[in-house]
């Protein structure tokens, strides 16, 4: 039994890293620019795609093609933000909400047209390799993308304490009047914001591609978890949302192992609407908005 | 005494609405009369959105849980107890109006985006409870509505034309409700919380009571559409009475057409449900994925570059036209 239980936790801690660096990306918009990005999603779903045709084209694995899907999304992300999200910033809910949600619809059925409903796989040597620890189950490749998605949260982190430019991203989300008057340019903080929250999930496109599907709707699962972990982790908050999805991703592991396997998402629903009910600035309190 | 303006205001409703009367009268083809009859459903989903999304600017994604409630509840009155779906309609509509309140309850806690998420949410956990407790209604599987032939009591009937006068009815309705809000202090005081809710409760309008009210007109209504939606296609599962779809449209028509007007829902739907005929008709329906893609377009153009949507630039150009006049003395 309690085996059972610490291989539920550890599975879920291995999927919750991926959830962190949708939810990372979703929270740091969110805090520097102050928009929510509802295609969040669509970039990894972009992600997993750029990692597919790497990988049946050319050979390349998967998780190496990160160097490819971090850089081609990133610029991704700075034209969104140059071209698009720059023109409805404002006090207004409206453009911002459905801007965004149209990209989603715009993505998601282009990539339909595109590449089909078709579920395409990559298999990698590693895809069916697993550690073994007393009589737990370690799967390789979710551990590979664990330790990669840690890693780049944590150089996320540093890279917004200790560079000027990170620096600057953070004055510009504390205030964002008060940044440009002290010289902070905020159309350059928020176009590198964007970039990297979208290099954040095309990485999580490619960490996922050894052992998940890809197919249009793809993106859909994980931006629904990252929006409720980062509500749960409180927004804007980087640390937050990361321990919330890794939180997320035990809770809907527990949910799989003890209530049924289609019952993750009904743990998700279930942890927003208690999450709402009791916590709704957040575990970390803080202002709603 | 009419001026001139109201005058052919009304020659024009005038003419529309005997337009639209003769309309099933005229045109047979039953291919017609179906997408008629989508614009007349869909522009009556936007017109209920449009209250509390175009108004008071809550912005939901949710309405399909309304719309699978009132779909679920006739549907189960009518096939385990018999009851006439015009009942269950009214049922319904009610069952939607007391669920608005625990979900307004819920996702009014937040603003903006993530009241928009909130509803999505709440929306979807009701599907996956209709999805997954198959002792409630049928499960995932659905179920198909016993036809009865020609029976009016049962909101069954032989031609289309008749479906098409009952939901061009739900759309007078709402029509009609929404002009009245407009002209009460109601409309004052959604468009006063849709500019800026923490003023307008600054200066005494009672921001959470106006909100949960709306919320339960606007489920109501929605409500009405999902039993008419059930007994025109006579199916029902999950899928199709939650669908996201619903949600998507009821605010895109709105927003298109112009947020927070009278005619705005209706004048999207046209456009939008026209478009997609049309690409239907030319693309064949293999290809999936084209409508959304061009809904997506439209609602970008519109977001970028007429965010007061189609309404905006009527009003404008007329608006133009008058100040071209010179003023009479």
């Amino acid at each position: 039994m309690l085996e059972t239980i610490v291989q539920a936790v550890i599975n879920g801690l291995l999927i919750g890293g991926i959830y962190a660096l949708v939810s990372i990306g979703v929270t740091l918009i969110f805090g520097v620019v102050k928009i929510v990005n509802f295609a969040q999603g669509e970039f990894v779903m972009i992600g997993m795609y750029i990692s597919f045709y790497l990988a049946t084209q050319f050979g390349i694995d998967p998780i190496l093609s990160l160097f490819v899907s971090m850089p081609v999304l990133f610029v991704i992300g700075v034209l969104v933000q140059h071209f698009l999200i720059r023109r409805v910033l404002g006090p207004n809910d409206m453009p911002q909400i459905f801007l965004t949600f149209a990209l989603s619809l715009l993505l998601l059925n282009l990539s339909l047209m595109l590449f089909t409903a078709n579920y395409r796989t990559v298999h990698t040597s590693y895809s069916d390799e697993a550690l073994h620890l007393g009589g737990l189950y370690i799967p390789v490749a979710k551990l590979i993308a664990f330790v990669v998605a840690m890693a780049l949260s944590g150089a996320l982190w540093v890279f917004l304490h200790t560079t000027d430019l990170g620096k600057a991203m953070r004055a510009a989300a504390q205030n964002r009047d008060v940044a440009t008057l002290m010289g902070i340019n905020p159309n350059r903080v928020f176009a590198v914001a964007f970039g990297a929250a979208l290099a954040l999930a095309g990485a999580a496109g490619s960490l996922l591609m050894p052992f998940y599907s890809a197919y249009p709707f793809v993106g859909q699962v994980f931006v629904l978890m990252a929006f409720v972990a980062v509500v749960l982790g409180t927004l804007g908050n980087v640390i937050g949302a990361l321990v919330a999805s890794l939180m997320m991703g035990v809770a809907e592991s527990l949910g799989i192992q003890f209530v049924g396997a289609d019952s993750g998402l009904i743990v998700v629903f279930a942890m927003l609407l208690l999450t709402l009910a009791f916590k709704p600035n957040g575990l970390g309190g803080g202002r709603v908005r | 005494m009419m001026t001139a303006a109201g005058k052919w205001k009304a020659v024009t409703l005038a003419l529309v609405v005997v337009v639209v009367l003769l309309l099933p009268q005229v045109v047979k083809s039953s291919f017609a009369i179906d997408i008629f009859i989508r614009i007349l459903l869909f522009s009556f989903i936007g017109v209920a959105w449009n209250l509390m999304g175009g108004y008071a600017k809550q912005l939901s994604l949710g309405h399909a849980a309304y719309f699978g409630l009132g779909a679920y509840t006739s549907t189960i009155m009518q096939i385990d107890f018999g009851i006439s779906p015009w009942i269950g309609m009214i049922a319904g509509g009610i069952v939607a109006m007391l669920a608005s309140l625990p979900i307004g309850w819920l996702c009014f806690r937040l603003r903006g985006p993530y009241f928009t998420i909130a509803t999505i949410a709440t929306a979807q956990a009701l599907m996956l409870i209709f999805l997954k407790f198959r002792d409630l209604a049928w499960g995932a599987e659905g179920t198909t509505i016993p036809n009865l032939g020609s029976s009016p009591l049962m909101m069954q009937f032989e031609t289309k034309a008749s479906y098409y006068y009952v939901v061009l009815g739900l759309l007078a309705l709402g029509l009609f409700i929404t002009h009245r809000i407009e002209q009460s202090w109601m409309g004052y005081y959604l468009v006063a919380i849709g500019e800026d809710e923490d003023a307008a409760e600054a200066i005494g309008v009672n921001a959470p009571r106006i909100k949960r009210d709306i919320y339960m007109l606007s489920a109501f209504l929605t409500a009405l559409a999902g039993t008419f939606y059930v007994q025109y296609i006579y199916f029902i599962d999950p899928a199709t009475a939650f669908s996201f779809n619903i949600s998507i449209e009821a605010a895109l028509v709105s927003i298109v057409g112009g947020i927070g007007t009278l005619w705005g829902p209706v004048i999207g739907t046209v456009l939008l449900e026209t478009t997609s005929a049309l690409l239907q008709s030319w693309l064949g329906s293999t290809t999936g994925g084209i409508q959304l893609t061009v809904y997506a377009l439209i609602l970008m153009a519109v977001i970028l570059w007429r965010p007061t949507g189609l309404m905006g630039l009527v009003t404008d150009a007329y608006q133009r036209h008058r100040h071209r006049k010179p003023a009479r003395a």
